[in-house]
């Protein structure tokens, strides 16, 4: 028990470092200064100020549609790659689709989003919101691939599945009924990595952004030169705040389902 | 009739159905990657301009350019920057991802939520939040010198330190998750098993857990180790100009220098020295 | 229960994922034809000067950011379309004509061209007027008051060994090699090997004093007190210095440079007619006035003065005496040969 509390405490400290900048970033969201590296005083009137702010808003909007929809399709496109990489027997190829679905990695975002642009341009697609989603989904999709591969790769699933296929299922009800359930925290943390991904990406975004589409890490680096306002830091304090609300609501939402069923 | 055929989509006795099940996304690779990254290809044999215009006249010059030994050292400080981040951060990552699947109970879910969302906020105010806790009269400095722990401020910012300490902190998440989700694949009977048989948690996790647990340790250094070898806002921001990294020079090529077909050139190569590497790694493990 | 929702609402999801895309782009092209797209910094622009043309003339303007020139012109030069009009640095405006990449303002086209004051007529770098300059300013030396026991008075004081990582340089080739030769006495225009291996050998010997290179995120080093001593623009050390009372700027004895933004049309622009009417609402006393109090940089406009701010309008490190104005030079219009030798020399400082 003593090595767990040992684990425990280490556990809180590096997530004391993760969050150390968020702590920081919320104390200087109250500061009365026009660039965040300097504290001058408190104030409430960033968090009035982004509120009233359309085109924060606008942009925040965008990242946020942006990156649902990326990770919606790396999340289903990841789901049906990771299964037939992983349920189906060894085929030619397999491993060629799974260095391929790795690649996306390895490009420097720089080249990709040149090389894109490029492209796109070449072949005449309209650079649009669904043009960047695309772009999107594409750099998120070896994150969705890689959480869902490694839950669908447990063997404890596809021994419940092949129970369930003894008992007549055919393979479809026994995907949704036994693998998808099994599958889904994979699917939902792959999701939610690719969403992060999605929502932080510049470089790429920047590149492929077609006219009246600023995402918010566009807005944001945009501001780098004439300081970037406390009033980007009070729109991530309510990001952050809200995100932990509906965290909260959720937990209470699940404890009381398994209370209900108790 | 539909689930029928369904089905036989899923059960993949014939290889024509794990072909039709991976083509979605390997027609967003082909339309989305291959096709842009064979244009760059295309890009890295043209030559460049003098106002940045492309040339297409072959030549292997820009290859020739890439191998000057004075880039040598940037390669090598890129290897030491990406090799570091990637030890710290499995090192780190490791034990968190471990408490993740064995220990945190009901509060997972939310743990593992909690991890991803510092990343929901700009970089870029992560980046200055960071400058304001080390810089010269930083929150670090002023708190290590009222506690007489130093005695004139320590120079953090603009240090391997401080890019280090940049790179750990974006990818430490990415390396967690895939260790996390190995460890979740570690068959809670053999561990029980290896108890039973009289083996202490040391051994246990020594012998059963963490033999286990290698390709999810492999997948964490992978997706910390290659993003981080083009990585260039972190040494941009958080170094100096002495630590002028991989991803710099190729971003540069790109934005400033308006150089594309050397910037192409430099991620062709970066790209061969991965499959190369990726392709040994695969043919080491299946001798092994 | 809570199952079979999630699960039932997941394989809607993953059925709908690929078409959302589509989808949400149909509904977000209800763009009106009235309209214009204008690519610039961000906060580069008067905070009510685009409310008001869009209410003086019916023409809605989507405001685009960049965060750097040179990425926007690589965007640009990749072929981003869509754009109407742009703003543009002068060293940038013979790089964007050879490619192609902009369109001409026709002559005559603007009623208010001749607000412009005579010296930013018929530019040396864009002799022929093709674009419109907008706000200019110069490149001195920002420095800390407090921390700084001396003025800094030469471009040397950047090369001073006491200063070591405390300095910081523009992140730009022009800037930075100008300087350089200045201080060599070599003139821009120079051909000779032996002047650029000197230039070479002055910028090595100054990167060991050099905290960073950088064209934005120093500003913040600076406010924060990480630097004391910067390569600047004028106007963005304005702009920080509000965030820090104790940062000036000063303009080196040995004369500086003086560099112009400026409005240029995208080739293939789509609204033509109304960036036009952009730029000429721009050039309106008024207007031109109200914008350059906003940014803080000094406005061309010669039938502006009276309406700006009379504060800024008497401080000689926006508007300088015009016995200094007139020694401040303008960048040369450097050929293909020396733009390769200029960028190859600076990519060696910046990878050594």
């Amino acid at each position: 028990m003593k090595k767990s509390r040992g684990l425990g405490a280490y556990c809180a400290a590096l997530y004391a470092f993760l969050y150390a900048p968020l702590i920081v970033m919320t104390v200087y969201s109250f500061n009365d200064a026009h660039r965040n590296v300097v504290w001058r005083g408190f104030t409430f009137k960033w968090y009035l100020t982004m509120a009233r702010d359309a085109d924060l808003m606008r942009a925040l909007t965008t990242s946020l549609e942006l990156a649902a929809c990326a990770a919606a399709i790396a999340a289903a496109l990841g789901l049906l790659a990771s299964y037939a990489l992983v349920r189906h027997r060894p085929f030619r190829g397999r491993e060629g689709y799974a260095a391929l679905l790795d690649a996306p990695l390895m490009i420097p975002e720089v080249a990709l989003g040149v090389g894109l642009l490029s492209f796109l341009v070449r072949a005449g697609f309209e650079l649009d919101f669904g043009a960047l989603a695309c772009a999107h989904a594409l750099i998120c999709l070896p994150y969705a691939v890689a959480a869902v591969r490694a839950r669908l790769a447990s063997s404890g699933g596809s021994q419940l599945e092949e129970a369930a296929m003894d008992l007549g299922a055919s393979e479809w009800r026994a995907f949704l009924k036994v693998t998808l359930p099994l599958a889904m925290p994979a699917i939902v943390s792959g999701a939610l990595l690719a969403f992060t991904v999605s929502f932080e990406d510049f470089v790429a975004s920047f590149f492929l952004a077609g006219v009246g589409i600023t995402t918010l890490p566009i807005k944001v680096y945009s501001m780098l030169k004439f300081g970037v306002t406390p009033e980007i830091n009070a729109l991530s304090v309510a990001l952050l705040s809200s995100t932990f609300v509906l965290l909260g609501l959720n937990a209470w939402l699940s404890a009381r389902a398994g209370a209900d069923a108790a | 009739m539909l689930e029928k055929a369904l089905s036989r989509l899923l059960a993949g006795k014939r290889p024509a159905a794990s072909h039709l099940l991976l083509a979605p996304a390997a027609l967003w690779l082909l339309l989305f990657l291959l096709i842009p990254a064979l244009g760059l290809v295309a890009l890295s044999f043209a030559k460049n301009g003098p106002y940045g215009e492309i040339l297409w006249r072959l030549s292997l010059d820009n290859y020739r350019r890439a191998f000057d030994p004075r880039y040598v050292p940037v390669l090598l400080r890129t290897l030491f920057f990406a090799g570091g981040t990637t030890v710290v951060c499995l090192l780190l990552g490791y034990p968190l991802a471990y408490f993740l699947s064995f220990r945190a109970g009901r509060r997972r879910g939310a743990l593992i939520i909690a991890l991803m969302v510092p990343f929901w906020t700009s970089a870029l105010v992560a980046f200055y939040s960071w400058i304001v806790i080390l810089g010269k009269e930083g929150l670090l400095n002023r708190a290590l010198l009222r506690y007489r722990l130093i005695s004139s401020p320590l120079a953090l910012l603009y240090t391997p330190f401080s890019v280090l300490l940049g790179l750990v902190y974006f990818y430490l998440p990415f390396t967690v998750l895939p260790l996390y989700a190995s460890l979740e694949k570690v068959p809670r009977s053999l561990v029980e098993a290896a108890y039973d048989l009289g083996a202490t948690r040391w051994t246990a996790f020594l012998k059963v857990t963490l033999p286990l647990s290698l390709p999810g340790v492999v997948a964490g250094a992978l997706l910390t180790f290659v993003p981080c070898l083009g990585d260039f806002l972190t040494a941009e921001l958080l170094g100096g100009p002495r630590y002028y990294l991989l991803g710099n020079l190729i971003s540069n090529q790109f934005l400033m220098a308006q150089d594309w077909p050397f910037g192409a050139a430099l991620t062709v190569l970066l790209l061969a020295g991965l499959v190369a590497g990726l392709w040994g790694y695969r043919r080491w493990e299946a001798a092994a | 229960m809570a199952t079979r929702v999630t699960r039932r609402d997941f394989l809607k999801a993953a059925v709908l994922a690929p078409l959302a895309p589509a989808l949400l782009s149909a509904c977000r092209r209800a763009g009106s034809a009235d309209e214009v797209n204008f690519y610039n910094w961000s906060d580069y622009i008067g905070k009510s000067t685009l409310p008001d043309f869009t209410k003086a003339t019916g023409i809605a303007v989507n405001y685009d950011l960049f965060a750097d020139e040179e990425e926007m012109f690589a965007k640009i030069r990749a072929g981003a379309r869509g754009y109407d009009l742009i703003v543009v640095g002068d060293y940038l405006i013979p790089r964007f004509q050879i490619l192609n990449l902009i369109e001409p303002v026709p002559p005559g086209a603007l009623r208010n061209m001749g607000n412009l004051a005579a010296r930013f007529r018929h530019p040396a770098y864009d002799p022929d007027e093709t674009t419109v300059p907008y706000l200019w300013g110069t490149t001195g030396i920002a420095y800390n008051r407090k921390t700084l026991k001396r003025k800094p008075t030469s471009w040397r004081d950047l090369w001073d060994p006491r200063y070591k990582n405390r300095i910081s340089m523009l992140d730009n080739v022009r800037d930075c090699l100008s300087v350089a030769m200045q201080l060599l006495g070599i003139p821009e225009t120079t051909h000779a090997p032996a002047d650029f291996a000197k230039v070479r050998a002055l910028l090595l010997q100054q990167k060991p004093l050099v905290k960073m290179y950088s064209s934005s995120s120093y500003l913040n080093s600076l406010v924060a007190g990480e630097i004391d001593l910067a390569m600047t623009w004028s106007g963005d050390l304005f702009q920080a210095a509000r965030d820090n009372p104790d940062l000036d700027y000063v303009l080196p004895k040995e004369g500086t440079y003086m560099w112009v933004d400026c409005l240029a049309l995208v080739r293939g622009a789509r609204h033509r007619a109304n960036a036009l009417r952009l730029i000429d609402y721009l050039l309106e006393p008024k207007v031109a006035a109200q914008n350059a109090d906003f940014v803080r940089y000094a406005t061309p406009n010669a039938a502006a003065a009276p309406f700006t701010d009379p504060v800024l309008r008497r401080d000689p490190r926006v508007y300088p005496p015009p016995r200094q104005m007139d020694a401040l030079m303008m960048h040369h219009v450097l050929d293909p040969e020396q733009t390769e030798t200029w960028n190859q020399i600076w990519a060696d400082v910046k990878v050594s």
